[in-house]
């Protein structure tokens, strides 16, 4: 019988810094993987993590890695050539057939830039899959910004793009959380053809969906990502459950009239 | 009031002088603080014929009578046959007819014949207490046979786990039952509550290894209390069925030189405990020239010096193979009076055998 | 068939067992409980009949037999992760129908859900068949009826212990046929308990929004002073199956050692923690809640036929604080009653 949980050897093709603590890995794959879906990393000293895909092409997957604790250190001693273990891909990932030719919305904070990088570098790449892009992407300081030529490169291709930082100012960027933005979204702009996308840390998410249905966003048209704690992926080890819901295998990607009542 | 009394004599029956010219009060042993209620009738019979009419519970755990006049204690004395019998004799297999020992006779009618070795005080131990790792009542029952009847003076005290609520560091002789712990790490999660309970609670023996997920243990400086048992969600501690001591020495109260007591023996089986006590009246009798006189153990120690204390209480003693003995020991004082041991030659007590000189 | 086996015989049969099976039976540790002088009860492989323990449920539950607290996955070195082995000898154990009927519930989020099978449950769970053990009603903590899992037919043998050593068995499996000849036949059918002290309904939590007012309710916070989130609820649970994973590494090299999968619980701190240090419940409460809301409402919800309890009590006899989960559903079922009448 298959083992689902069976790591497979993946060599790491490029290693680059995004910030002190965040590295984004290119791994050489045919693994296949929906925008949105994430993987099993094994991480030599501690185990498995999941890790959201942050972009992928053809034959390869990026992976942005955050560096917490001593014991994590050990990845980012890895560089290009080195070996590293994956499964997956698992989970739902992003709606695309709903998100064809309508106006996409996406609201991102932090790291939770990365889960929707691919879906964001996708359609930058496929002019015409999206009618447009409004992106409001926010990060807590200067030290913190991710994906830096990939923002820049938003910015130039998408319809509206709103880049912030939480307390400190910095050129091309406003300052404030994300929320503040929302009602500069151009509702009427987008005659009710728009999906809109939520991911970031909870507390963002949560006043996200609340300001969104504030500024007369339709609830069935938002989609947000959850981040829980997995030790298997794939519905056995029961860390991500909430409810009656699996993280891991009905997420990450939950509609928002399912994630408003997911009280952890 | 004029009558013509011994104190001494009575002091031996049990019965101490008050400050009321011919009124006493009356000290029943309760060996290990543990004795089935029917025995508070006896106490309630005597008090309210005899005596004022009240108990007090005395600091060594015996039933005090209060108000007992002098013309009364024969009567008194006739009455608490039963109650000796029964303690005594049923409950611990005290030969009455021995004093330390030796072959003398009891009137059973006459009451305690002997103050010398104090009542044995004990915690309620492993027979309620979540903490307790021993039977204490049971211990103090197979000692009191040991020591008494005799004129030699101990104190001892059972704790039954090293919280020690019952004192062992202040006595003579100061019993603590200590478990053994056994890991298994086949059934520990690695939530880690059992070295937080140690640091929090404990000698802070226990440490999660974060690479390892399992527990790792600094085993010279356990002290045994059994907590990480106690709160382990898992059973991945567990304490060794056989039970296991540690004896403090020297601790004492008093208006010279009180002090905690040392550790004499850690990790000793029943066994051990049991014989190293039987050569307490050898010890004392050595010590004092084999005269009793009204001097407490831990005075008896300090005249003979540890290493003859250790001498003689382990002869003959075969020691269980994780019996760990303290090869010298450190007394620390308080000296109310500094210089204190500073005195002419010609005040220094003696020790041992004098016929010689 | 069902036959009268005097001790001789019995032991006869069990060591002819023992030739083709691993047998694991409730098993009596002496001294070795939470207090002194206490004993515990749990599986253990067992080499003869006098090794079972008959009469005491077991502290721990049968499911440490087949998803054991602490097992190796995977064996690695830098190449590869090389899956471990486990003996192929068939597994005999002697269980109740609480126990025997809680692997119903965690076969199926072991095994299918998600669109997954786990194979470490898989290759465990195929080598075992059960002997059915004479169950008269438990202790005062049991619940199995009002759970509707007093009853199995899930079973191989069924045996009733006698103090004298003999032994009443049921043969259900014809494999087990051969043991028996020679042996007299009697009349003898494996009884059910019908009736526990206690008893128990599970209340009904109509829609989400009850839900989420009773995920608030202040039933909980009583929880924040008496629960000291131990663990051993879920240890002791027949039913949980929440683990989690660790890499051991073997001398200097982090690149060689050894996978394990590690029991697991709910009510652990860091249950939840995430890469960055967010975690979800924090308080003893929300643990409670959390716990008492996947057995009662959450696992019905998604798998639909049962709750996730099997009524066998072992969480509230492991409780060192004595929380008593019936008394809790009870709680709960008053908050829900407070919750419809709009009283909170």
């Amino acid at each position: 019988m298959e083992n689902i949980v069976q790591p497979k050897p993946y060599k790491i093709s490029e290693v680059r810094h995004e910030t002190d603590l965040e590295y984004t890995f290119r791994f050489d794959t045919d693994i296949k993987v929906n925008h949105g879906q994430f993987l099993m990393l094994s991480i030599p000293k501690i185990g498995e993590v999941p890790i959201s895909v942050s972009d992928q092409g053809d034959g390869w997957l990026e992976f942005t890695i955050r560096k917490v604790g001593k014991v994590t250190n050990v990845i980012f001693e890895k560089v290009a050539g080195d070996v590293m273990f994956l499964r997956g891909p698992y989970g739902n990932g992003w709606p695309m057939d709903k998100f064809q030719g309508k106006h996409l919305i996406v609201i991102a904070g932090g790291t939770g830039v990365s889960p929707v990088r691919s879906t964001l570098n996708f359609c930058a790449r496929n002019e015409g899959f999206v009618k447009d892009v409004s992106l409001i992407c926010g990060f807590k300081g200067c030290n913190c910004i991710l994906f830096k030529s990939d923002l820049e490169k938003w910015q130039n291709n998408f319809k509206h793009t709103w880049l912030c930082l939480d307390n400190e100012d910095k050129e091309g960027f406003c300052r404030g959380f994300v929320t503040n933005y929302i009602k500069e979204l151009p509702l009427n702009e987008y005659e009710d053809n728009y999906e809109i996308i939520v991911v970031g840390p909870p507390v963002m998410m949560k006043y996200v969906g609340l300001e969104l249905i504030k500024n007369g966003f339709s609830e069935e048209k938002i989609w947000m990502s959850f981040e829980r704690k997995m030790s298997c992926g794939v519905g056995k080890c029961g860390h991500c459950r909430i409810d009656e819901y699996y993280v891991c295998t009905d997420g990450p990607v939950f509609p928002y009239k399912i994630a408003k009542n997911l009280v952890d | 009031m004029n009558q013509d009394i011994n104190i001494k004599t009575l002091q031996k029956n049990c019965f101490r002088q008050s400050k009321v010219p011919g009124v006493f009060l009356l000290q029943m042993r309760v060996p290990g603080g543990y004795v089935s209620a029917e025995m508070l009738e006896i106490v309630k019979h005597i008090s309210e014929t005899w005596g004022d009419g009240n108990f007090h519970f005395g600091t060594r755990q015996t039933f005090d009578v209060c108000g007992i006049k002098y013309q009364d204690v024969p009567a008194v004395n006739e009455y608490l046959e039963k109650y000796i019998k029964s303690v005594e004799e049923d409950v611990c297999g005290v030969d009455m007819d021995l004093i330390a020992g030796e072959k003398v006779g009891w009137n059973p009618k006459a009451g305690y014949p002997t103050i010398g070795a104090r009542n044995i005080t004990a915690c309620i131990g492993n027979y309620h207490c979540v903490c307790g790792n021993v039977n204490t009542f049971e211990l103090a029952r197979k000692i009191e046979g040991i020591i008494f009847p005799s004129h030699y003076h101990i104190k001892i005290n059972i704790s039954g786990c090293p919280n020690d609520c019952n004192k062992a560091h202040l006595c003579d002789f100061g019993i603590i039952g200590v478990a053994e712990m056994e890991y298994h790490p086949d059934r520990c999660i690695g939530c880690g509550l059992c070295a937080r309970t140690c640091e929090k609670g404990s000698t802070r023996v226990l440490t999660l290894n974060e690479e390892t997920g399992k527990i790792e243990k600094d085993t010279c400086c356990c002290v045994g209390c059994g907590e990480c048992a106690r709160v382990c969600p898992a059973s991945a501690w567990t304490r060794k069925e056989e039970k296991y001591y540690r004896v403090i020495i020297g601790g004492r109260t008093g208006r010279q030189t009180p002090r905690t007591g040392k550790m004499f023996l850690n990790w000793a089986s029943e066994d051990v405990v049991l014989s190293v006590l039987k050569n307490w009246q050898n010890f004392s009798a050595w010590v004092m020239n084999y005269k009793p006189e009204y001097l407490h153990g831990g005075h008896l120690i300090d005249r003979a010096g540890y290493k003859k204390f250790k001498e003689i209480m382990l002869e003959g003693v075969k020691l269980n193979p994780e019996c760990l003995v303290a090869e010298d020991i450190y007394w620390h004082e308080t000296e109310y009076r500094s210089n204190f041991n500073v005195k002419p030659l010609s005040l220094h007590h003696t020790a041992g055998p004098q016929d010689k000189k | 068939m069902s036959y009268r086996l005097t001790q001789n015989e019995a032991d006869a049969v069990f060591a002819e067992l023992l030739k083709k099976f691993d047998i694991y039976a409730p098993h009596r540790h002496v001294c070795a409980g939470r207090y002194s002088d206490d004993d515990i009860v749990k599986y253990d492989k067992v080499e003869s009949l006098s090794d079972v323990e008959y009469k005491k449920k077991s502290d721990y539950p049968m499911k440490e037999v087949i998803s054991p607290i602490q097992q190796a996955l995977f064996y690695f070195t830098e190449d590869e992760y090389r899956e471990s082995k486990v003996s192929s000898r068939p597994i005999l154990i002697f269980a109740r129908p609480c126990d025997i009927n809680a692997q119903k519930i965690q076969a199926r989020i072991y095994a299918g859900n998600g669109g997954f099978t786990d194979s470490y449950y898989e290759r465990m769970k195929d080598r075992v068949k059960y002997i059915l053990m004479d169950c008269e009603g438990g202790d005062d903590n049991c619940f199995c009826v009002s759970m509707h899992t007093n009853k199995t037919d899930n079973y191989s043998l069924a045996v009733k212990f006698h103090e004298d050593g003999s032994l009443f068995v049921k043969v259900k499996d014809q494999d087990f046929d051969n043991y028996f000849q020679e042996i007299k036949e009697i009349e003898f059918e494996p009884e059910f308990v019908n009736k526990n002290e206690l008893k128990v309904t599970v209340p009904v939590i109509k829609d989400h929004e009850t839900l989420n007012k009773l995920k608030a309710h202040p039933m909980w916070n009583e929880f924040n002073s008496r629960c000291i989130s131990c663990g051993a609820c879920t240890i002791a649970c027949s039913t949980c199956t929440c683990f989690t994973t660790k890499d051991i590494i073997y001398g200097d090299n982090p690149e060689v050692g050894e996978r394990r999968r590690i029991e697991s619980s709910c009510q652990v701190d860091g249950y939840t923690t995430v890469a960055g240090g967010i975690s979800y419940r924090k308080t003893a409460g929300e643990k409670m809640r959390f716990k008492m809301l996947h057995k009662f409402h959450d696992y019905k919800e998604r798998f639909v036929d049962s709750d996730m309890c099997v009524g066998c009590g072992r969480c509230t006899a492991r409780c060192p604080q004595f929380i008593s989960i019936t008394t809790t559903l009870d709680k709960m079922s008053k908050a829900i009653e407070e919750i419809e009448k709009g009283e909170v």
